[in-house]
C-alpha cells in the first residue's frame, strides 16, 4: 500500500497542472488563430491598395508594346520604345517562352523631370525614372526589374533572387576570384578541377552542408571563430566556442549545426550560383528557362541539368571552364604607362634644366 | 664629365641609395613572409593577398622618398656652394643641369635592381597556392617608373629659384581661394577633385603611384 501511495499522490497532485496547460493551449490556439485572421484581413486590404494603386499608376498613360513586353508610362522625353527595343531580344532569350507572360504584367514607368523641385504625387507600384536617363541605363532598369511571377521556394532560396541576365565578363571574373580566393576547400578544389567539390561549393550535392562546405576540421575552427564571434558570449554556446577555439572538432560541428543552414557561410556566394544559371539557359537554348521552372519540387541539380539538356557533370564542366577563362586582368600598368611616366620624367626634367638660380643675383 | 660628375653624385648620395636599395630588396621579401611559412594552409589565400597589398602600399612611398631625397641630394651642394662650382665649368647651364640629371637617375637604378632581385628572389623562395600568379618584373618596372617620375618633380622643384616656388604656391593659394569663394556663392566648381582626378589619373603625372601595388595576384 506505501509502495502505491507515492505514485498516487504525484498523479493526483498532477492533475490540476495538465489541466492548467490544456487552458494555456487553447488561450495559445486561439490567439493564433486570431493572428492568422488578422494576417488574412490584412493580405486582403494590401491587395485591394495594390490593384487601386496599379490602376491609378496605369490611368492616362501611353502603353508601349515591343514583342510581349508592355510598359505602361506617362508622356515624357524618356526614351521608352528605344529602350524596350533593346530590352525586349535580351529578356525574349533569357525567358524563352515564358516571356510571352509579360504581356500580361505590364512595366509601370513614371518618368519625371528631375531639375524640378514641384512636389509630385506618391507612386506605390512600379517605377520612377528621371526623364533624362539614357537608353542603355534605362534598357538596364527594365532588365532589372522584369515584372514576372517569383520563381519557387527552392529556385528563390538557392538564388535569392530572380533569374536575371548578368554581366557577362565582369561577373565570372568575381567568380574566378571567389574560386581563387575563398577560404573553402570545396571552392579550391573546384578550381583545380574537381567537379564534386563544384557540385559543394554550388550547392548542389546531398547530405550534410556541414560535412560538405567545411570538410576540414582546421576549416570548422575558422568558420566558428571568424563567423560566429557572437556565440563567445552567449552562455548556452560559450562553453562549446571556448572549446572549438581551442581545438574540438566535435564542439566546432555541434555549434555549427546549432546554426540554421541558411546563416551559415557559403562556399561560394550567389553571383557564382547566378553564373551557372546563366550557363545552364546558354546550354539548353530558348526553352531553359521554362525547363528549370518546370518541376519546383525536383532537386536543384536535377532542374540545372534539364535545363540546360545536358547531365550535370558536363554544365558543371562547362561552367568552370567559362569562369576560368574570365580571370580578371591583373593590376597592371596600362600598355602605354611606361610611355605616359617617361613623357613626364623628361617634361619635368626639362623644367628642371630650365629653372635657374644662376639668373638670381 | 660625367663621370666626374657621377662620383659626385654618388658621394652626395651614397647613404641614400643603399638604405633605399637595402629597403627595396627587403620589401618584397617581407611581404610574401606568409607564403613562405611552412604552417600556412593552402585555404588562406586572402590574407595571404591582404598583407601583400598592405605591405604593397610601401613601394610607391619608397619610390616618392628616394626620389625626393636624392633630388635634393643632387642640388645641395650646388646651393650651399652658391653654385661656384658649376658657374666655374666651361658648360652651359641646360648641359650641367642635364648631367646632373642623367647621374641622379644613374644612381637610382641600384635601388630599382634591388627591387626587381628581392621580388625575383621572394616569389621563388615563397610557395604561391594555385590560381595565384606572381609580377615580379612588371613591379619592377611600375616601381622603376615612379622613382623616375617622382625624382624628375623633385629635381625640377629643387633646380628652379624661389620666384618659380612662389609662382606654384601661389597658382595653389589662388585654386583654395576660388574654390572657397565659390563655395561661398553656392557655386559647385569642385576645382580639387578635378586636379586630383588629372594628377592621379591616368595620363596624369602621378597616376603610376596610384592603385594597387601587388606582387601576387589573381
Amino acid at each position: 500500500m506505501s509502495r502505491l501511495a507515492f505514485p498516487l499522490a504525484l498523479a493526483l497532485g498532477a492533475v490540476p497542472s495538465l489541466g492548467a496547460q490544456d487552458a494555456n493551449l487553447t488561450h495559445l490556439r486561439w490567439r493564433a488563430d486570431s493572428l492568422l485572421g488578422e494576417w488574412r484581413q490584412a493580405n486582403a486590404i494590401a491587395d485591394l491598395v495594390d490593384s487601386l494603386e496599379r490602376e491609378r499608376a496605369g490611368s492616362g498613360r501611353d502603353t508601349i508594346a515591343v514583342g510581349a513586353l508592355r510598359i505602361v508610362t506617362n508622356p515624357s522625353p524618356l526614351r521608352v520604345r528605344e529602350a524596350a527595343a533593346r530590352a525586349w531580344p535580351l529578356l525574349d532569350s533569357l525567358y524563352g517562352s515564358a516571356a510571352a507572360g509579360l504581356a500580361t504584367r505590364p512595366y509601370l514607368v513614371r518618368a519625371f523631370d528631375p531639375d524640378t523641385t514641384v512636389r509630385r504625387p506618391g507612386l506605390h507600384v512600379g517605377m520612377e525614372v528621371p526623364w533624362t536617363l539614357d537608353v542603355s541605363a534605362l534598357t538596364q532598369v527594365l532588365l532589372a526589374n522584369v515584372p514576372l511571377d517569383q520563381p519557387d521556394p527552392a529556385l528563390s532560396a538557392w538564388l535569392s533572387a530572380p533569374v536575371r541576365l548578368l554581366g557577362s565578363a565582369r561577373t565570372r571574373g568575381a567568380v574566378y576570384v571567389q574560386l581563387v580566393t575563398a577560404p573553402f576547400q570545396p571552392a579550391r578544389s573546384c578550381f583545380l578541377g574537381d567537379l564534386r567539390a563544384c557540385r559543394d561549393a554550388l550547392e548542389l550535392g546531398d547530405g550534410d552542408p556541414i560535412e560538405r562546405w567545411y570538410p576540414g576540421p582546421t576549416e570548422r575552427r575558422a568558420v566558428v571563430s571568424r563567423w560566429l564571434p557572437g556565440a563567445s558570449e552567449r552562455p548556452a554556446s560559450a562553453p562549446g566556442y571556448r572549446a572549438c577555439v581551442a581545438g574540438d572538432d566535435a564542439a566546432c560541428t555541434n555549434l555549427l549545426r546549432s546554426v540554421p543552414a541558411a546563416a551559415l557561410p557559403r562556399p561560394l556566394d550567389v553571383t557564382a550560383r547566378a553564373t551557372l544559371v546563366q550557363t545552364a539557359r546558354r546550354l539548353g537554348g530558348r526553352e531553359a528557362y521554362a525547363r528549370l521552372m518546370a518541376h519546383p519540387d525536383a532537386p536543384m541539380a536535377e532542374r540545372l541539368a534539364s535545363s540546360a539538356g545536358v547531365d550535370l557533370d558536363v554544365l558543371l564542366s562547362k561552367w568552370r571552364s567559362e569562369i576560368l577563362a574570365a580571370r580578371p586582368a591583373p593590376v597592371a600598368l596600362p600598355p602605354w604607362a611606361l610611355w605616359v611616366a617617361s613623357a613626364w620624367t623628361v617634361v619635368f626634367a626639362a623644367c628642371g634644366l630650365r629653372s635657374s638660380r644662376w639668373r638670381v643675383t | 664629365m660625367f663621370r666626374a660628375i657621377l662620383f659626385s653624385q654618388w658621394k652626395w648620395s651614397r647613404l641614400i641609395v643603399a638604405l633605399g636599395a637595402v629597403a627595396g630588396f627587403a620589401l618584397p621579401i617581407v611581404s610574401l613572409q606568409g607564403a613562405a611559412a611552412a604552417d600556412r594552409s593552402p585555404l588562406q589565400v586572402e590574407s595571404l593577398l591582404r598583407v601583400v597589398q598592405s605591405w604593397g602600399t610601401l613601394y610607391p612611398v619608397l619610390a616618392a622618398a628616394l626620389g625626393l631625397l636624392v633630388a635634393m641630394a643632387t642640388w645641395a651642394p650646388d646651393h650651399r656652394g652658391r653654385h661656384v662650382h658649376a658657374l666655374s665649368l666651361p658648360l652651359p647651364r641646360w648641359r650641367y643641369a642635364l648631367l646632373r640629371f642623367g647621374a641622379g637617375v644613374t644612381v637610382l637604378a641600384a635601388p630599382i635592381v634591388a627591387v626587381l632581385l628581392g621580388a625575383l628572389l621572394a616569389t621563388t623562395a615563397a610557395t604561391i597556392p594555385a590560381g595565384l600568379q606572381t609580377y615580379p618584373i612588371a613591379l619592377a618596372l611600375r616601381f622603376a617608373l615612379a622613382l623616375l617620375v617622382a625624382y624628375a618633380v623633385f629635381f625640377a622643384i629643387s633646380a628652379g629659384t624661389a620666384r618659380t616656388a612662389g609662382i606654384i604656391l601661389g597658382a595653389i593659394a589662388a585654386l583654395i581661394v576660388v574654390q572657397i569663394v565659390a563655395g561661398v556663392a553656392n557655386v559647385e566648381l569642385g576645382l580639387p577633385d578635378r586636379l586630383q582626378m588629372l594628377v592621379l589619373n591616368w595620363p596624369g603625372p602621378l597616376a603610376v603611384f596610384t592603385g594597387r601595388w601587388m606582387l601576387l595576384d589573381v
